[in-house]
């Protein structure tokens, strides 16, 4: 139903959808356009002083290493939380998918890590994975005498804290893969059982295109999530070390505008990072619709 | 009989009214003052302003603690343009030039003339107003402010077979001592430090060596950095080699190194001076001190004042300024900046102050603290070099040192190489503030 | 093997690979839970120990007076049920214009809305800065709760579950002479319960969840929110994290948004299954 239910109100729907608005005009998009117009601009701290410099504040971020650096970081990252959340979360959501007893408490037990915030995830795994002392380093050590210095390994401390990011969001995957297996219908993975394909044959041919919106979905909100949700892990975690291994784009933003003052740059950095994910928006947005075609 | 009564009643009113008018008068100018001291150097802030409070009732100082020196600034600056900041503000050593060109404040040497007062700017200890100062006026009230010294841990030096009242005083003894450490086998890294940043800018003032052009600042804006030059790579030479030889360890921004010194997996520590009560009281070690170490036959220049520094913000009104003021001169009182210096490390700024705590023989009972003192009267206090550098873009400009230098100690890049890619970093960012201030 | 012996296998199996998943995906909170109740002493021994020990009050009434953690507390818990509720209802209201009513620029608007979900905080975050900072409102609650009031999640939610409302429904009450808005709040409203429920969770977490607008938005100690005060018993440069602490908090920041989530389980599930099936 998309149709005037209530014809003769003309006002009424404007009224209706005025406060949602006002707020995304106000703080949403009016902010945003001004970020957009500040990232032409070198500004001074206090805001005294102002140049306009066209392109450059976007030129010399792409010129940048640690630009550059930072964005490879945030690549690998989000790939990790993605690909290894998905994964596991997938295969999590088909287990419990079977038919066994006790699924309630199953599902209760595997979603409740969505319920934590990332900074409670970030202080968990920074204890547990502490240079020496942490519980996860000293087994380590024990064990195979490697001693695990994250302050010292750039790679390790971008591994600990992609792990505890994608620990954290495996309840909410799981959620939505389990609703998308649910929604596949009983008949096409009987039929593809009686006409002798595997189970495993079953599932790439069968579940997974179905679950093509899910995981589309889950893909657009993971990678929002690795962009921009896990400042508060970075921040208790690394600050964006050692050296600026873990320094995500978002975290950069952060540091280059409210602590070097740098509005201009921050700013530019705010729109690449917003095109970035609008691209994948689109993208996701297409595959979704055109999905459909193979759904019921 | 009924004139009389409403004209009492009215007397009563009227009187009734003065006396409540006359209570809203007395009510305190308050006077709010943003800062970033935290742990137990809060408490000694707090019980000092209590005082101040106290003593002068038509005044009340308002403190908060506004998280830490970029967080405050941030919210600062974000306050600014609406006046709803506060009227002083704590800001780190690095922003004094940020503060300088911002507009929004009062160089506290025009104060008293402001208010009618004149004041002895000459009471103060010079190494640390002169930071403060353009051209000879001082801008902002030092507050708290520190330098780098040597710590190092007596009873590790026992172990390891050394004279525990030799501490190193040279680089080339620094390496020695090292290198002795690690053949007994005592710990398996000796020395870190605080900011490497900021120990790097140390090592050029103390032996009088510019860290940028203009006189580090100080007669105009600078417009590069001259500390890549030989000196400066020796610097980041002797650096790297202790580092390769595992006897300096740098763990990065995260890594705590007054945690490792204070548990004994490292027997030196260069680090500021405002970290001595801490570690005094955190080690279970007998601690030492002494100066911060030099390179023999270089000239001798100071080591470079650090911390924060008060700020004062433009257009208060007159009982806002004087209560600022009033604050400002109790700050300066001798048994206030002892009390300020023996509760957190900092110097204190009055020599006065210090010529009390030399006489009460304050610091031969811990022979630490003296240690930093000596250190800034005893170098060079009328060249720029040795008064530090001052700069606009100064802290993104540290974190490129950093980053530059830790390629250097990883190998990624040879000294010369990471010192020249800073100072690319740094100059281009020098150029950006000229562009920006117009000149 | 017998069919019903080989599925009786299978069973266990799947069970026993789902207990081991349960208490893999739990060890990280249980590890925190001990550490919470350890004295300083026993959180840095080796080997690190696994079993309770009784400092739990001790350490969090520490980290109560550290940080003030009522008033912290009580400060994520109003902003979270403030703002889920706040975007629930706008939500609400949109999400029934946009499916009961034809009206100009309706498309224009609604992608609008959606765009939004492009613009998370870290892209505008500066000017949404200055923004507070112009209505004079750093520090304060509005600060806190006013730019998070508008939902895509919410308007996508009920606009989904509207669209599949028979059109019996509007049309009967309208009929009977019911205004629109008597219809929204005596029928439609109440058959949105599950979506609600649903919504509410999730709003309700992200908000308890936010880090870096308090951070940057906040300057005084009461207005600070949990997730900032646990940062603030982690900032120590001289000596190392008191974890034993620093775990008594987190435990206690932890559980709010797990017992919303538990309370309305169902309904979140349900209501999110009802968003996938198409």
């Amino acid at each position: 139903m998309n149709e005037d239910r209530f014809p003769g109100h003309k006002i009424l729907p404007y009224l209706l959808i005025a406060p949602s608005l006002i707020v995304i005009f106000v703080f949403l998009i009016i902010p945003f356009a001004q970020s957009v117009y500040e990232s032409f601009y070198m500004s001074s701290p206090f805001g005294t002083h102002s140049i306009f410099i066209g392109l450059r504040n976007y030129l010399r971020l792409f010129a940048s290493q640690d630009y550059r650096s930072s964005v490879i970081t945030t690549f690998k990252f989000s790939a990790f939380v993605i690909i290894v959340g998905l994964s596991v979360s997938l295969g999590i959501a088909q287990l419990l998918n079977q038919k066994i007893k006790g699924v309630g408490f199953y599902q209760l037990a595997l979603i409740w890590t969505y319920a934590i915030s990332p900074t409670v995830a970030g202080v968990i795994w920074a204890s547990m994975f502490a240079p020496a002392t942490g519980l996860i380093s000293y087994v380590v050590s024990k064990i195979s005498g490697y001693s695990l210095n994250w302050m010292t390994n750039g790679n390790l401390a971008l591994l600990i804290v992609a792990a505890a990011a994608t620990w954290k969001m495996l309840g909410y995957n799981i959620i939505f893969f389990l609703a998308g297996l649910q929604n596949v219908p009983d008949e096409f993975l009987e039929a593809a059982q009686i006409d002798g394909a595997g189970s495993w044959k079953a599932f790439w041919k069968i579940t997974f295109p179905l679950l093509s919106p899910t995981t589309s979905f889950l893909l657009f909100v993971n990678m929002l999530y690795a962009f921009f949700q896990v400042f508060g892990l970075i921040d208790i975690m690394t600050k964006g070390g050692p050296g600026n291994a873990t320094e995500l784009l978002v975290y950069k933003l952060y540091r280059d505008g409210f602590i070097h003052l740098n509005t201009g740059s921050a700013s530019a950095q705010s729109f690449i990072i917003f095109f970035v994910i609008s691209i994948v928006a689109i993208f996701q947005l297409r595959i979704a619709t055109r999905k459909s075609v193979y759904s019921r | 009989m009924n004139f009389k009564k409403s004209y009492f009643i009215v007397l009563l009113l009227t009187v009734f009214l003065l006396c409540s008018t006359g209570n809203v008068m007395a009510e305190p100018v308050e006077v709010t003052f943003w800062h970033a001291m935290s742990g137990s150097r809060l408490g000694v802030l707090e019980s000092i302003i209590d005082g101040f409070n106290e003593a002068n009732p038509d005044y009340k100082v308002v403190p908060l603690f506004t998280g830490s020196y970029a967080e405050t600034l941030t919210k600062y600056i974000a306050a600014y343009p609406s006046g709803t900041g506060p009227n002083i503000v704590q800001v780190y050593e690095v922003g004094t030039q940020t503060m300088i060109d911002s507009g929004a404040i009062t160089p506290v040497y025009e104060i008293p003339g402001m208010l009618g007062e004149t004041w002895d700017w000459a009471q103060y200890v010079i190494p640390i107003t002169n930071y403060y100062s353009v051209n000879g006026n001082l801008w902002s009230m030092p507050f708290n402010s520190s330098t780098a010294m040597l710590y190092y841990n007596k009873d590790l030096f026992k172990e390891a077979g050394l004279d525990p009242n030799k501490p190193p005083t040279t680089w080339k003894e620094m390496e020695e001592i090292g290198d002795k450490f690690l053949a007994s086998g005592v710990i398996d890294h000796v020395y870190s430090t605080g900011w490497p940043d900021w120990i790097f800018e140390q090592a050029l003032s103390i032996h009088n060596h510019l860290y940028s052009d203009n006189d580090n600042g100080r007669s105009g804006l600078s417009t590069e950095v001259v500390f890549n030059d030989d000196f400066g790579q020796m610097i980041f030479e002797t650096w790297t080699r202790l580092h390769d030889k595992g006897i300096y360890i740098f763990g990065g921004s995260e890594y705590a190194p007054n945690t490792a010194f204070n548990s004994g997996q490292i027997a030196m520590l260069i680090q500021s001076t405002s970290s001595l009560a801490g570690i005094i009281s955190a080690a279970d070690f007998e601690v030492g001190t002494s100066f911060y170490p030099r390179f023999d036959g270089y000239p001798v220049g100071n080591s470079v004042i650090g911390g924060g520094s008060l700020w004062v913000t433009k257009g208060q009104n007159e009982e806002e300024l004087r209560g600022v003021w009033e604050f400002f001169k109790y700050l300066s009182r001798e048994d206030i900046a002892i009390q300020w210096h023996k509760g957190t490390g900092y110097f204190p700024v009055s020599l006065g102050a210090l010529k009390t705590l030399l006489d009460e023989g304050w610091f031969s009972q811990d022979q630490a603290y003296l240690t930093a003192f000596l250190q800034i009267l005893s170098g060079r206090r009328d060249t720029a070099a040795a008064t530090g550098v001052r700069l606009g873009p100064f802290v993104a400009m540290r974190e490129d040192f950093v980053s530059s230098l830790e390629k250097s100690l990883a190998g990624q890049l040879s000294p010369e190489d990471a010192l020249n890619e800073a100072a690319e970093k740094m100059n281009q960012k020098l150029e950006d503030y000229l562009e920006l201030y117009g000149q | 093997m017998s069919k019903l012996n080989r599925k009786a296998k299978g069973q266990i199996v799947i069970h026993f690979i789902l207990i081991m998943l349960v208490i893999t995906l739990a060890f990280p909170v249980f590890f925190a839970i001990v550490t919470s109740t350890l004295s300083l002493q026993e959180s840095y021994q080796y080997p690190p120990k696994l079993l309770p020990g009784d400092q739990f009050m001790n350490n969090l009434r520490e980290a109560w007076g550290r940080i003030n953690m009522g008033r912290l507390f009580f400060n994520s818990t109003f902003i979270s049920i403030v703002v889920a509720v706040v975007k629930t209802i706008l939500a609400l209201l949109a999400a029934f214009a946009y499916t009961h009513f034809k009206f100009r620029g309706q498309g224009l608007l609604f992608s609008i809305c959606m765009i939004t979900q492009m613009l998370p905080l870290p892209v505008r975050i500066i000017p949404t800065y200055q923004l507070m900072a112009g209505f004079n409102w750093i520090n304060s609650y509005y600060a806190l709760m006013v730019p998070f009031f508008a939902s895509t999640t919410g308007l996508i939610l009920f606009r989904q579950f509207y669209l599949t409302v028979p059109r019996d429904l509007p049309d009967a009450a309208r009929v009977d002479g019911a205004s629109p808005m008597r219809y929204f709040m005596q029928i439609l409203v109440p058959i949105s319960k599950t979506n609600i429920a649903a919504l509410f969770v999730i709003e309700f977490i992200f908000m308890w969840s936010q880090y870096l607008w308090p951070l940057i938005v906040t300057t005084t100690q009461e207005m600070r929110v949990i997730q900032i005060g646990i940062k603030m018993l982690l900032a120590s440069e001289q000596i190392a994290p008191e974890w034993n602490v620093i775990m008594a908090a987190t435990v206690i920041a932890m559980l709010p948004p797990l017992i919303v989530l538990i309370a309305f389980r169902k309904s979140f599930v349900q209501g999110i299954a009802m968003q996938t099936a198409k």
